[in-house]
């Protein structure tokens, strides 16, 4: 309905050429709206649930833009991902590295008008630390203890020296909740009508339809650039297509590289597809018997810079670590390369050949990322002619996480690996250390290089020693970097969009064209 | 899947088949449905079989330089890529050709799986009567209440993507087509005279059930099993386009139709040459079975 | 004699509910696939998934599982959905009018455009049937999810004569009190939300009806035809009653009783289709839960939708049941 930019005659003389009489009588009226003051979002994800620090959507990168509008991270984050003051001020370490301390910024409310104190960061904390909320980051909160406040400055304790604790405070379920208000109705309270100190306010929500947000004139970032924000939840990308195309939303997100080529390219919709902070990769299972001959030969044999060319369009970066570059630990020096040759010697070496081929399992997402599923397809086209055949198994995203989490993903897993903060351990750390759930390399020469990494309190040796595993990694052929993902927006040419290589989509970074 | 299955219970309501072997065949022939369709369905069964003899190109054999060509006689086509390629460079037709043996596997062994359940069954229940009977159509009843798409997906679901879980789910699904019809029918033949008669001759009661009953029931079985081909066509595509269904690289219509949708503004052809067979194929499978029905079915003949 | 075999269809039905109801709890209890894993996501321990394991009552022994799930049912809680955190039948009861008017409306279509193509048929006889039995051939070969991507494309991006999702304008606060928006907006005059809630059901309504319509298309010609043939037809045509007059009024009499009854088994699949549809038009209803709540292997909503589309499929077709006998004499007294 929210059709704009056509005369009402024209659409109802097109109604009527389209369905004769039925169209005409139900189909569109021209409903005079102001198109400035509302911004409308076909999105890509279902929101599942408006507590930003429990379940899957709490770790879904998407999601964030949502979670991001309405209520507020401990720490801010620009869309360069550099960090900045938020509902805190500043924060930092005592000198023996023990404490932190963080400075809470006074005269904020929440959107019932209620103000906003320094218990509602210790209370947002601690519950995020409290394993029966099913926080998934659970593990990373319990490590502050001991909170103490004196006016609007908070100390607490560090059971052990986390160098990432702050990035975490501006990622995933690090938001602050309303202490008082969530007390009072609850967890289903909370659901039917949450509120936040966020740049948006929940006006009206429709499961699996769409999520309307109101401007927060009382924000203390000061009230944003819409009146009104609706997500309209399109799951399906060729319908979000459609929803931009037909003029119904103002801005879509995450369709079809050659839909964003040719959707730009239209008179009236402006595009920008710029590279996030999401990386494709292949996942070695340890126990899938490949050996180092295959491991490498399955990294080398791939061409990727055909994969984003041909089959991206040209959208994508292709990596060799997983460190993106943008990313701090990001070692240019650190090369795999397409070598088709010396990946057949290897696997000659091992036994193997395009007649004889080494057998195996290749577990892929579906239509969860751009092109995922081609680019398997291409990846197997190109193992087939060094000797690796490679079966296709698909499974969704919430299998992957299963499967990831008992250790039984297949031999050889593609997935989707997003790093908000850009640091090395929230990459290269949790993706490859052996006790970490989300591994699925486990070895103990990798787990000697990474494990003294976690709390090291010297920032140069710890980026410097994750490059060091990462070029270990790469000769080693322990998992298959494939490239950083670009993140295709189209919106209508007189707005503007600021793309945040977070990939949250936040509509505080989208304003009118003057 | 909704679309055929009218005929099954049409076929019920038009009562039980009177066979006479003899003309059979001939009013089969006489039927252009049936020849026209049966006709496309061999040539089908031929492609599938003769696949690797028949397509140009290997359907694997990927080439990411000549993706989206479109195909023979538009611009920027080129020669032996009859129906273009998809965006991994891939052949359309020959991926088609080889589709079809996805779609004829799937169409043949969940029909017959389905059909073997739901016979046995409606056999019993329609002969036996009594606790039987009331226990088979209990569970007919409470099967049929089961939204189909919803049961295929979780089938598919709970046992992992798969033509073996397609064929699986469409089989537990679909039987129940089969035992109403059957047991109606069997229901019918059982008051017949010569089944009457083979009962006082003493022939044992499962000699009578498979020897005398079931053929007599078997013509409306194979009208009913065409139309369960054309369905479960329609149900591996259903679940291919939901992302459950044959997930190697194997081609497959369904998975194909999925594919072009995406890129349906740049390479329609990916699109509509599954859409096309897949249609065609439904098509073929509803007019022959109707067209059996018509046959085999006095009542039917006008 | 009615009463008594309509109480005894009842007694059946929801002996056949309870049994939809068994089977479910039986084939999700024997999944792989562990809800709770899938649940908390990656970074949880085992002791993690343990204690939610119990919170969710998914550690008890089998056939406690089944008696406390069971008993729960009666007492109309169907648990709290994992992947949503809500309890679940406060959600079906959110979104089940969105399925039932969309399914309303769809059912409509199907009976209008296929009634009448039937009847033109019959009344074409000879000349023009051929046509339509061919078109009613193709319209049997399409499935709906085929229909509604041909609809986003024509109707919705070329034409943009219909809205392309949701149920509503997002604009509008309807500020309904059931969840029955078209329902609703008619019967307090707001016709201007009804034309808006009818355009937004407008492609997935008939993408629905579309494949139900050549059902009934076929099933009504068929018995038109054979009707027609029928002594009192062959006497009104004597005492020159006009042949669209016999058709309408005549045969399609007796022509309606079997159709319904036939028609009844199909409306499964027009709900079943839902699950598709709505997806596709990101319509609010049921349907489109259901295929997240099966990738997220989110047991109370999957039982909770299963059961709910097994109590509408035997609700409708208890009332077609009753409906044929009432319009069927000769049953009524049978």
């Amino acid at each position: 309905m929210s059709i704009r930019g056509f005369a009402p005659t024209r659409r109802q003389t097109l109604a009527l050429g389209a369905g004769g009489l039925i169209a005409g009588l139900i189909g569109p009226q021209g409903r005079a709206r102001a198109a400035s003051d509302t911004l409308t979002i076909a999105y890509n994800v279902n929101l599942p649930s408006f507590d930003p620090t429990v379940g899957p959507s709490a770790v879904n990168p998407t999601i964030q833009a949502i979670y991001r509008s309405v209520f507020d991270q401990f720490i801010g984050q620009k869309p360069n991902l550099a960090f900045e003051p938020g509902v805190l001020t500043a924060w930092g370490w005592n000198d023996d590295k023990t404490k932190i301390w963080m400075d809470v910024r006074p005269g904020v409310t929440w959107h019932d008008g209620t103000p906003f104190t320094p218990e509602d960061i210790v209370w947002s904390l601690q519950r995020a630390g409290k394993k029966e909320t099913g926080n998934p980051i659970q593990f990373v909160w319990v490590g502050i203890d001991n909170f103490q406040v004196d006016g609007n400055r908070i100390t607490a304790d560090m059971k052990q020296f986390d160098p990432t604790i702050f990035k975490w405070m501006a990622f995933l379920t690090g938001y602050v909740l309303p202490k008082a208000y969530y007390e009072k109705v609850g967890a289903d309270g909370f659901e039917k009508k949450p509120i936040g100190t966020g740049p948006y306010m929940v006006d009206s929500y429709q499961g699996n339809a769409f999520l309307r947000l109101k401007a927060n004139p009382k924000y203390w970032g000061g009230k944003p650039a819409f009146d009104t924000v609706v997500f309209k939840f399109v799951t399906d990308a060729t319908s979000r297509v459609a929803e931009i195309e037909s003029g119904s939303s103002d801005l879509t997100l995450e369709i079809p590289y050659e839909e964003y080529d040719r959707l730009k390219a239209k008179k009236g919709l402006a595009g920008v597809a710029t590279p996030i902070s999401d990386i494709g990769m292949i996942f070695i299972n340890n126990e899938g018997k490949l050996d180092k001959n295959v491991r490498l030969a399955a990294n080398y044999a791939i061409d990727k810079q055909a994969i984003v060319q041909r089959l991206l369009r040209g959208y994508g970066v292709p990596i060799d670590t997983l460190e993106a570059p943008e990313y701090e630990a990001y070692d240019p020096t650190i090369k795999i390369g397409f070598q088709p040759d010396k990946a057949a010697k290897l696997m000659q070496e091992a036994g193997y050949s395009p007649q004889k081929p080494f057998k195996t399992t290749l577990q892929t997402t579906r239509g969860f990322k751009p092109k995922d599923y081609e680019m398997i397809q291409a990846i197997v086209g190109m193992w087939r002619k060094v000797g690796i055949e490679a079966d296709i198994e698909v499974y969704e995203i919430a299998k992957h996480f299963e499967l990831r989490t008992s250790h039984k993903l297949a031999p050889l897993a593609f997935y989707n690996w997003g790093n908000a903060i850009g640091d090395p351990s929230t990459s290269t750390g949790h993706a490859m250390f052996g006790p970490s759930p989300h591994s699925s390399w486990k070895s103990d020469d990798l787990d000697k290089m990474i494990g003294p990494l976690w709390g090291e309190k010297d920032e140069a040796k710890r980026i410097a020693g994750y490059k060091a595993v990462d070029r270990y990694i790469a000769e080693n052929g322990y998992v298959i970097p494939l490239l950083q993902y670009v993140q295709p927006i189209v919106f209508k040419d007189d707005l503007k969009v600021t793309p945040n290589i977070s990939g949250a989509m936040q509509p505080t970074l989208v304003s009118k064209k003057s | 899947m909704a679309e055929v299955a009218l005929n099954h219970d049409a076929a019920v309501a038009a009562g039980p088949p009177k066979l006479r072997r003899r003309s059979a065949l001939r009013a089969l022939l006489a039927q252009p449905k049936v020849v026209f369709a049966g006709g496309f369905i061999v040539l089908l069964i031929l492609l599938a079989l003769f696949a690797p003899v028949i397509a140009p190109h290997d359907p694997l054999d990927q080439d990411l330089l000549s993706g989206t060509l479109p195909p023979a006689g538009f611009a920027g086509a080129q020669p032996g890529y009859w129906l273009g390629t998809d965006d991994l460079g891939r052949d359309v037709l020959s991926r088609l050709i080889y589709g079809t043996r996805v779609a004829l596997t799937v169409a043949f062994v969940a029909a017959f799986a389905a059909a073997l359940l739901g016979t046995v069954l409606g056999l019993f229940a329609g002969f036996y009567g009594g606790a039987v009977d009331a226990i088979v159509s209990r569970l007919v009843e409470i099967w049929m209440a089961f939204p189909p798409v919803l049961l295929s997906i979780l089938i598919v679901a709970i046992m992992g993507s798969g033509v073996r879980s397609v064929i699986v789910a469409i089989a537990i699904i679909d039987w129940t087509r089969f035992a109403r019809v059957v047991r109606a029918e069997t229901m019918a033949q059982a008051k017949a005279d010569y089944v009457v008669a083979a009962r006082v001759l003493g022939f044992g009661r499962l000699a009578i059930l498979f020897r005398e009953i079931l053929p007599n029931v078997a013509p409306v079985l194979l009208a009913l099993v065409t139309l369960e081909m054309g369905i479960a066509v329609i149900v591996e595509a259903i679940l291919s386009f939901v992302g459950l269904s044959v997930s190697s690289d194997t081609p497959t219509w369904g998975g194909m139709i999925a594919q072009g949708r995406q890129i349906i503004y740049q390479a329609w052809w990916v699109f509509a040459a599954p859409l096309a067979a897949l249609f065609a194929t439904v098509l073929a499978f509803n007019q022959l079975g109707d067209g059996l029905r018509r046959a085999l079915d006095p009542v039917m003949q006008r | 004699m009615l009463a008594s075999s309509l109480i005894k269809r009842a007694v059946m039905a929801a002996v056949t509910l309870f049994g939809v109801a068994v089977i479910v709890f039986l084939l999700l209890r024997v999944a792989p696939g562990d809800p709770i894993a899938m649940m908390i996501g990656p970074g949880a321990s085992a002791e993690d998934i343990a204690s939610l394991r119990a919170h969710y009552g998914l550690d008890q022994p089998f056939l406690t599982q089944f008696v406390i799930w069971l008993a729960g049912i009666l007492h109309g809680d169907l648990g709290t959905s994992i992947s949503l955190h809500r309890n679940v039948v406060e959600l079906l009861r959110e979104r089940l009018p969105a399925t039932l008017e969309l399914a309303i409306v769809a059912c409509a279509v199907a009976v209008i455009l296929g009634g009448s193509v039937a009847i033109l048929g019959t009344w074409l006889r000879g000349r023009g049937e051929g046509a339509i039995d061919a078109a009613n051939g193709i319209m049997l070969a399409v499935p709906d999810f085929v229909w509604a991507l041909a609809f986003v494309l024509v109707l919705g991006v070329f034409w943009q004569a219909f809205p392309l999702s949701g149920r509503i304008d997002p604009s509008i606060d309807p500020h309904f009190t059931t969840g029955f928006y078209l329902f609703e907006s008619i019967f307090t005059g707001r016709f201007d939300l009804t034309r808006d809630i009818l355009a937004h059901m407008a492609m997935p309504a008939l993408a629905l009806a579309l494949p139900l319509a050549a059902i009934i298309i076929r099933i009504l010609k068929d018995a038109l035809s054979e009707a027609m043939l029928q002594d009192y037809v062959l006497l009104a045509r004597v005492k020159g009653m006009s042949e669209l007059r016999l058709i309408a009024g005549e045969a399609l009499r007796n022509a309606v009783g079997p159709t319904l009854a036939l028609t009844g088994v199909q409306f499964t699949f027009l709900i079943g289709g839902t699950v598709i549809v709505e997806r596709i038009f990101a319509y609010p209803g049921i349907g489109s839960m259901a295929i997240d709540a099966v990738i997220n292997r989110d047991l109370p909503l999957i039982q909770g939708l299963v059961l709910v589309f097994g109590a509408l499929f035997i609700l409708i077709n208890l009332a077609i049941d009753v409906a044929v006998a009432a319009l069927n004499p000769r049953l009524r007294h049978g």
